[in-house]
C-alpha cells in the first residue's frame, strides 16, 4: 500500500506563518489534510514588566495588518484596568478609527488578495490569476480598490497621526480631537468610497450567482458563529456582547465580553503552534466556532446602517432562519461589513459630539485587571491584563482573532482537499482552491515580520517511503 | 533623477528592522539625521534623494513609488538567501502570498506599472538578520553588515549621478 503525503508550505523567514499538508491514501484519494501554524506567542511574555498605559502603543507591534484592532483594545483593557470609561466623544474617535481599519482591510482582502481568484478564476493561468491580472481586465476597478483602502487608511491617520502605529487611544480616551477641516476632508471620500463597496457587492453577488455550485460543495460545514452585538442583536464592530450561536442558529450564550474565560477555552494539538478555542461547555471540537465576517453576520440578527441591514437580509435569505455555512460567502459578508463601516463613518462624522473635546477620563478608580474586546477585521480580539498596584502589567492573555478561526481554517482545507483531490496528480487550480480555502478567512499569521522575496508556495507529493513523486512549486 | 530609498520592516522584532538602521546612516552621510525611532516619514535627504519607512509594503506605497525614477529597496533577509549582503535589479512582478497581506517590491512594482503607468528602475539590498526577538537591538554581526550596507547604497547613489 502506497500512501502520499502533500505538502503545500510558504518558506517564510520566521515563525508566524503556516503550511499545509494533505495526506493521501493507496486509493490516491485524501486521508485527511492539516493546515499548521507556526504562530509565535512570546509578545504576551514580552509585554510583562510593561506599564498598562504603554500597551495600545506596544502591542500593535504585534502586526502590521491589524495595528489599529490591537491598539483599540489594549486601550479599552487599558480603561477597566485604570477603571476610566471613556467620555463618548472618545468613543466615537475610537470608532471612527476602527471604520477606517474595517474598510482598508476588507478592501484590501476583496479587491487585491481574494478579487482575482473570484474574478479570473481558480484555474486561471496564475501569471494572470493576481490583481495585476484584474486590473488587466478592469484598470478602472482596480484604481477604485486601490483608494477605498486609501480611504481607510487617510481616517486612521488623521485620527492617530499614522497609518500604521497610531498613537491615539489612551486608557480612560483618546488624546486628539477631530477638528472640523478633518471631518470634512474625511467625508469629501465618503460617496466614493460607498460607491466602490456597492460596485464589489454587485460583483461578489454576480459572481456567486454563476458559480453556486461551487460555493455549495466548496468547505461548507457546520460550526458555532460568534461575534459582538447590542441591542437586538445588532452587528457591532466596536463594542457590546459577545453572542454565541450554535449551528443550527440556536443562542447559546449572551455574555459581557469581560467574562470570557468561563465560556472560552483552548485545546492544544500537537501539530499546530496556534490553539485552538471553543465553548467549554459542548468541549472541543463539538464547541468550536467560527468569528470574522461569516461568524458576525450569523451571529447578529441585524445592522445599525440601513444599506447594510437591507444587504444583510439578502444575505440571511439564502439560507432562512439557519447560519450560511459556506466558506466562500466569507466573502460577501466581508463586503457587507464594509458597506456597513464605510455607512457609520458618515454617521459618526455627523454625530454633534464628534468635534468634542471631551476626550479624556481622568477620574480613575483603579482596577488593576482589565479586558478589551473588539471586532478586528477577521474576528473577535481579545486583551486581558493583570497589573499590581503601580499600572505595571504581571500577565497578559491574548486571543486573536485568526486563532478563533483556527479549527474552522483547517476543516476547510481538509475538506476542500477532499472534495477536489482525488487521483495521483494534483493540478495548480486545485492546489490554488486549496489556498483559497484558508484565504477566505483573511487569517493573520504574520507576527510582524516579513520576508525578501515572496513566499513561494511548494507542494510536495510523497510516497509512503518518502520519496518525492510530484513537486508543484509556484512564484519563485 | 529622482531616488526613493525606501526601508521597511519591524524595528521592534530586532534585525527586521535592520533598514531603519540604514536608513539612517545613508541619511548620515549626506548631513541629515533621521530620528532614532521611524514616524512614516519622508525625508528628502538632497534634491533628488529621498527616504522613507513603513513596517511594510502596502498597495498604496505603488503610488509613491511610481513617482520616482530609481527606486532603492532595503530590507532583512534569513538564510534562505546565501549572500550576506543581497543586491537585485527587480523587475515588476506580481507575486503573492495566500496567508497574509505581504506585499513584495516585485508586486508593488507591478501595481506601480498597472495603476500609474510607470515601474520606476528598483534594486534592492537586504541584509542578513540573525536575531528576530522583541527589541530594538541589531545583532552584533547584521550591525556589521548595515554597515557594509550603507556604503554600497551610498555608491549606487553616488554612481546615479546625485
Amino acid at each position: 500500500m502506497v500512501t502520499q503525503k502533500i505538502t503545500i508550505e510558504p518558506v517564510t523567514r520566521i515563525e508566524g506563518h503556516a503550511k499545509v499538508t494533505i495526506h493521501m491514501n493507496a486509493d490516491g484519494n485524501v486521508d485527511h489534510a492539516y493546515l499548521h501554524v507556526n504562530e509565535f506567542r512570546g509578545f504576551e511574555k514580552f509585554c510583562e514588566g510593561r506599564m498598562v498605559f504603554e500597551m495600545p502603543t506596544i502591542t500593535p507591534r504585534i502586526c502590521g495588518i491589524c495595528p489599529v484592532s490591537h491598539h483599540l483594545a489594549a486601550a479599552k483593557a487599558g480603561d477597566e484596568v485604570y477603571g476610566a470609561p471613556p467620555p463618548r466623544p472618545a468613543n466615537l474617535l475610537r470608532e471612527l478609527m476602527h471604520m477606517g481599519q474595517i474598510i482598508q482591510s476588507h478592501g484590501m482582502h476583496f479587491f487585491e488578495l481574494a478579487g482575482p481568484d473570484l474574478l479570473l478564476g481558480f484555474d486561471a493561468d496564475p501569471a494572470i490569476r493576481n490583481v495585476v491580472g484584474l486590473i488587466q481586465a478592469n484598470a478602472d476597478l482596480a484604481l477604485k480598490a486601490v483608494n477605498l483602502r486609501k480611504f481607510g487608511q487617510e481616517i486612521i491617520s488623521t485620527l492617530g497621526g499614522r497609518r500604521v502605529h497610531p498613537v491615539f487611544a489612551v486608557p480612560g480616551g483618546v488624546n486628539k480631537a477631530l477638528v472640523s477641516a478633518e471631518r470634512d476632508q474625511i467625508f469629501s471620500g465618503y460617496h466614493k468610497a460607498l460607491d466602490t463597496v456597492k460596485l464589489g457587492i454587485q460583483i461578489i453577488k454576480g459572481w456567486a450567482e454563476a458559480n453556486q455550485e461551487d460555493i455549495n460543495k466548496f468547505a461548507v460545514f457546520p460550526t458555532g458563529y460568534l461575534g459582538l452585538v447590542k441591542a437586538g442583536n445588532t452587528l457591532d464592530l466596536y463594542d457590546g456582547d459577545v453572542r454565541l450561536i450554535d449551528a443550527a442558529g440556536q443562542q447559546l450564550e449572551l455574555f459581557d465580553g469581560r467574562t470570557y474565560l468561563d465560556y472560552i477555552a483552548e485545546h492544544v494539538e500537537n501539530w499546530s503552534y496556534l490553539k485552538f478555542p471553543y465553548y467549554k461547555k459542548l468541549g472541543f471540537p463539538q464547541g468550536v466556532y467560527r468569528v470574522g465576517p461569516l461568524g458576525r453576520m450569523n451571529a447578529s440578527d441585524r445592522m445599525s446602517t440601513p444599506l447594510a441591514d437591507a444587504e444583510m437580509k439578502v444575505f440571511k435569505a439564502m439560507n432562512p432562519g439557519k447560519p450560511i455555512e459556506n466558506t466562500l460567502h466569507f466573502h460577501y459578508a466581508r463586503l457587507i461589513e464594509a458597506l456597513h463601516a464605510v455607512e457609520k463613518v458618515a454617521v459618526l462624522l455627523d454625530d454633534p459630539d464628534i468635534l468634542s473635546t471631551d476626550l479624556l477620563n481622568t477620574r480613575h478608580n483603579y482596577k488593576g485587571e482589565g479586558v478589551g474586546v473588539i471586532e478586528a477585521p477577521r474576528g473577535t480580539l481579545w486583551h486581558h491584563y493583570w497589573a499590581n498596584e503601580n499600572g505595571q502589567i504581571q500577565k497578559v492573555n491574548l486571543i486573536v482573532a485568526t486563532g478563533n478561526n483556527n479549527w474552522a481554517m483547517s476543516k476547510a482545507v481538509d475538506s476542500v482537499a477532499k472534495t477536489y483531490i482525488n487521483g495521483q496528480v494534483v493540478r495548480e487550480g486545485l492546489l490554488n482552491r486549496v489556498e483559497a480555502a484558508v484565504r477566505a478567512h483573511d487569517p493573520c499569521l504574520s507576527c510582524s515580520t516579513h520576508a525578501v522575496g515572496q513566499m513561494p508556495i511548494v507542494v510536495e507529493v510523497l510516497d509512503q517511503q518518502g520519496n518525492l513523486t510530484q513537486t508543484i512549486t509556484r512564484g519563485e | 533623477m529622482k531616488i526613493l530609498l525606501f526601508g521597511y520592516g519591524n524595528i521592534d522584532r530586532q534585525d527586521d528592522g535592520v533598514a531603519w538602521h540604514v536608513l539612517r546612516g545613508v541619511a548620515e552621510r549626506y548631513g541629515v539625521i533621521l530620528p532614532v525611532f521611524p514616524e512614516e516619514t519622508t525625508t528628502e535627504i538632497t534634491e533628488t534623494l529621498t527616504s522613507t519607512y513603513a513596517l511594510q509594503l502596502t498597495p498604496e506605497s505603488a503610488e509613491w513609488v511610481s513617482q520616482f525614477d530609481k527606486v532603492i529597496f532595503i530590507d532583512a533577509h534569513t538564510g534562505s538567501i546565501e549572500e550576506l549582503l543581497h543586491v537585485e535589479e527587480l523587475g515588476s512582478n506580481f507575486q503573492t502570498s495566500p496567508f497574509t497581506h505581504h506585499l513584495t517590491p516585485q508586486t508593488c512594482l507591478a501595481l506601480a506599472e498597472s495603476l500609474y503607468g510607470k515601474a520606476p528602475q528598483a534594486i534592492i539590498v537586504s541584509v542578513r538578520g540573525y536575531e528576530f526577538g522583541f527589541s530594538q537591538i541589531l545583532s552584533a554581526q547584521t550591525r556589521e553588515l548595515a554597515m557594509q550596507a550603507i556604503r554600497k547604497i551610498v555608491i549606487y547613489i553616488d554612481q546615479s549621478g546625485d
